[in-house]
């Protein structure tokens, strides 16, 4: 058996070893502030407002991104992008982004915005994924379908007619009174929370929903579920 | 020549109508005539009446007399002379006092070098009955003569005992005897009008209540006497708020929940704040910053109180939702805003603990061995680490354990940020040759409060 070689000494690894408050991801506060979320479950804390102006947000554990009006910033710069929010699907350093003003989907990665010519009808609810085989959630009739890019249908969700998050897992949706997340394999994971109105995506393992006045922060990894409330903000008028 | 001495004449007619006498009657001015009668005064009772000298002329009338000439009058004015403008007016208040029955009078009089204009001011003694009051309530002869009820608690009922007597030779007949004002009124004594025979008693009460809080005025005239009444109410002292939280025991990094309740119903609303803040047993930190009630993000929070009822709703909710922070100490709890019958603080103990870990992830790259760990210590004494590194079949490989300290490293995280104990670790090992072989390591972590162990596969 060849040995392996480790360069046991202590002051080789506290040489290499780097310190900080832990990253969450981000939200946007309810006057357009990106404010990182910082901690550990059940430990929030919401760091100042570092981006304004900000419509919409997401981010993976390598990348966030921010959609402005006109702009989508990024840690190294920002694009020129249709008008209005976004929603976006971070895959560590790319992303699929649709824009419901102009109806477009997009690749964005470098601070590059790749138009996307997929013929999807409905309102797009959520997007996942980047390439043909993306996931898109779309309302009709009132029900959530899931379809790829050239409108054939993946999945249909009973009993909602969203919100709707799109996870690479599975999908987190809500119904009247709960929020539902349910994995590829079909298991679910329930958590009462009347009336949701939105979902979005907070970080690579936390999603930020918005119901009843308050955020709430719903961790997706798979065995370590939990719905936990968001500090709210009164100086930055909450988080939308 | 005639039309001259016409107009001389004329002169001091103008000059005596150029001052007017007047009466007040609160804001309204009583031409008084050629006499001012102050009535009954009992004896050994003070009457003031405001009287107003208002100047009608077109120039400046310099009063030089003011006075009021008469056996127990006396004028409280300004010092002598005074000017009065055109159309302006000087207030000066007359008083009366006597203590032997009998009538009396005096000259008022005002008057400038050129005219002056006068009245017969009148009172007239009479023995009056004398009042006794007895406590809690308080009375004192003024004046202005007044009873105080004293301080009184919403909803509560608070009785003053008096007694009436004649303290004259005469039988007294009381035909003025009447409570008024809010929440005050007779409750046994006799009615008006009765008499009170030479050196009789008669007693009497007078109740007072009211449900709401504020400072409450009323009057008790008896004949020539009026006494002012007086009280002050007070909402009841809350019974001491019970702060309780959600069952299970009190951790860090937690969501927890305070319900706010009364013992016993209240007594009346309010509304106040419920307050907290964080102790820390660890010197390395002044404060916790994530400990905050989560609605707003903030350590106060309004709440109200209903009368009739337990509940107390905190920020228009049931229950407030905290976190505990990820540091050990005591979180305490206080209200503000309320009178309360005991002190409601509530100390609620985060006990400390071996380090906490969030995440813990081991992968390899090229030339490193990668530890990446989430997690807090809520003791800020963290640094000691130890890793045993394993092969595919969970056998140790040499060297065996190995130990770091990382102390001052962490010391130095937790001081600069000052954003709790939460931390995000990565700890690489350079390595030379092949890391296939290494399947898994075993972490242990150790705080002032014991160690923490977690094994971790290589990814």
């Amino acid at each position: 058996m060849k040995i392996t070689l480790l360069m046991i000494c202590a002051a080789c690894a506290w040489a290499q070893s780097r310190i900080e408050v832990p990253t969450l991801g981000a939200v946007v506060d309810s006057s357009g502030g990106l404010r990182p979320v910082q901690g550990v479950a059940g430990n929030f804390l919401l760091g100042p407002a570092t981006v304004p102006g900000v419509l919409s947000a997401a981010c993976s554990d390598q990348l966030c991104l921010a959609k402005t009006n006109s702009k989508i910033l990024s840690p190294t710069g920002e694009t020129d992008a249709p008008p209005g929010p976004a929603l976006f699907s971070v895959q560590a350093r790319d992303a699929l982004v649709f824009f419901p003003e102009t109806r477009m989907f997009a690749r964005w990665h470098d601070d590059v915005l790749d138009p996307l010519d997929w013929p999807v009808e409905s309102e797009v609810l959520s997007v996942h994924g980047g390439g043909a085989d993306a996931d898109i959630a779309v309302r009709r009739d009132a029900n959530v379908w899931i379809v790829h890019p050239d409108g054939s249908v993946v999945d249909w969700i009973a009993n909602t007619a969203g919100p709707v998050l799109l996870l690479g897992e599975g999908v987190l949706f809500a119904t009247t009174d709960q929020v539902i997340l349910r994995r590829s394999d079909a298991s679910e994971v329930r958590f009462d929370l009347p009336g949701a109105e939105s979902i979005a995506a907070m970080g690579p393992h936390y999603a930020a929903i918005r119901a009843g006045g308050a955020t709430y922060a719903l961790r997706t990894e798979s065995g370590r579920e939990s719905l936990l409330l968001l500090p709210m903000s009164l100086e930055a008028g909450g988080i939308p | 020549m005639k039309r001259a001495l016409l107009l001389a004449l004329l002169l001091p007619l103008a000059a005596r109508a150029q001052l007017a006498l007047y009466q007040m009657n609160g804001s309204t001015e009583v031409p008084i005539g050629a006499a001012l009668n102050l009535g009954k005064v009992a004896a050994g009772d003070t009457v003031s009446v405001r009287i107003r000298v208002r100047n009608t002329g077109a120039s400046t009338a310099n009063i030089v007399g003011y006075s009021a000439s008469g056996a127990g009058f006396s004028l409280d004015r300004p010092s002598l002379p005074f000017p009065i403008a055109p159309g302006s007016a000087q207030d000066a208040l007359l008083n009366f006092r006597a203590t032997t029955p009998a009538t009396y009078s005096a000259n008022l009089q005002v008057s400038t070098a050129a005219s002056s204009v006068s009245t017969i001011a009148i009172a007239t003694v009479v023995i009056g009955p004398e009042l006794t009051v007895f406590p809690v309530c308080t009375g004192s002869d003024g004046p202005p003569a007044s009873i105080d009820f004293g301080r009184v608690q919403t909803g509560q009922l608070r009785l003053c005992n008096f007694y009436l007597r004649n303290p004259s030779a005469q039988e007294m007949t009381i035909a003025t005897f009447q409570v008024t004002g809010p929440g005050f009124q007779f409750s046994t004594g006799p009615k008006a009008p009765f008499k009170l025979a030479a050196g009789d008693t008669t007693a009497f009460v007078i109740n007072f209540m009211s449900n709401t809080a504020g400072i409450f005025s009323g009057t008790l005239a008896i004949e020539t006497r009026t006494y002012a009444l007086t009280s002050t109410v007070f909402d009841a002292p809350l019974p001491k708020p019970l702060l309780e939280f959600d069952a299970g025991p009190v951790q860090s990094a937690q969501q927890r929940s305070l319900i706010m309740r009364l013992p016993t119903a209240a007594s009346s609303s309010a509304s106040g704040f419920v307050n907290l803040a964080f102790l820390p047993d660890s010197t390395l930190i002044p404060d916790d910053p994530a400990i905050v009630f989560l609605a707003t993000g903030t350590r106060t929070l309004p709440f109200a109180i209903t009368q009739g009822s337990t509940a107390i709703a905190i920020n228009n909710q049931a229950s407030a939702t905290f976190q505990t922070g990820t540091s050990a100490g005591r979180i305490r709890f206080t209200v503000s805003g309320i009178t309360t019958d005991g002190d409601p603080t509530t100390l609620l103990t985060v006990p400390a603990a071996a380090i906490s870990l969030d995440t813990a992830t081991a992968t390899r790259r090229t030339g490193n061995l990668d530890i990446a760990l989430i997690g807090f210590d809520n003791t800020y004494s963290a640094g000691g680490m130890t890793f045993t590194f394993l092969d595919g079949s969970g056998q140790t490989l040499p060297p065996g354990a190995i130990r770091a300290d990382f102390t001052a490293d962490f010391r130095t995280f937790f001081t600069k940020t000052q954003a709790g104990s939460t931390f995000q670790v990565r700890i690489s090992f350079p390595v030379t040759g092949d890391t296939s072989g290494i399947g898994s390591v075993d972490v242990q972590l150790t705080n002032s409060a014991g160690s923490k162990q977690q094994h971790l596969v290589f990814q």
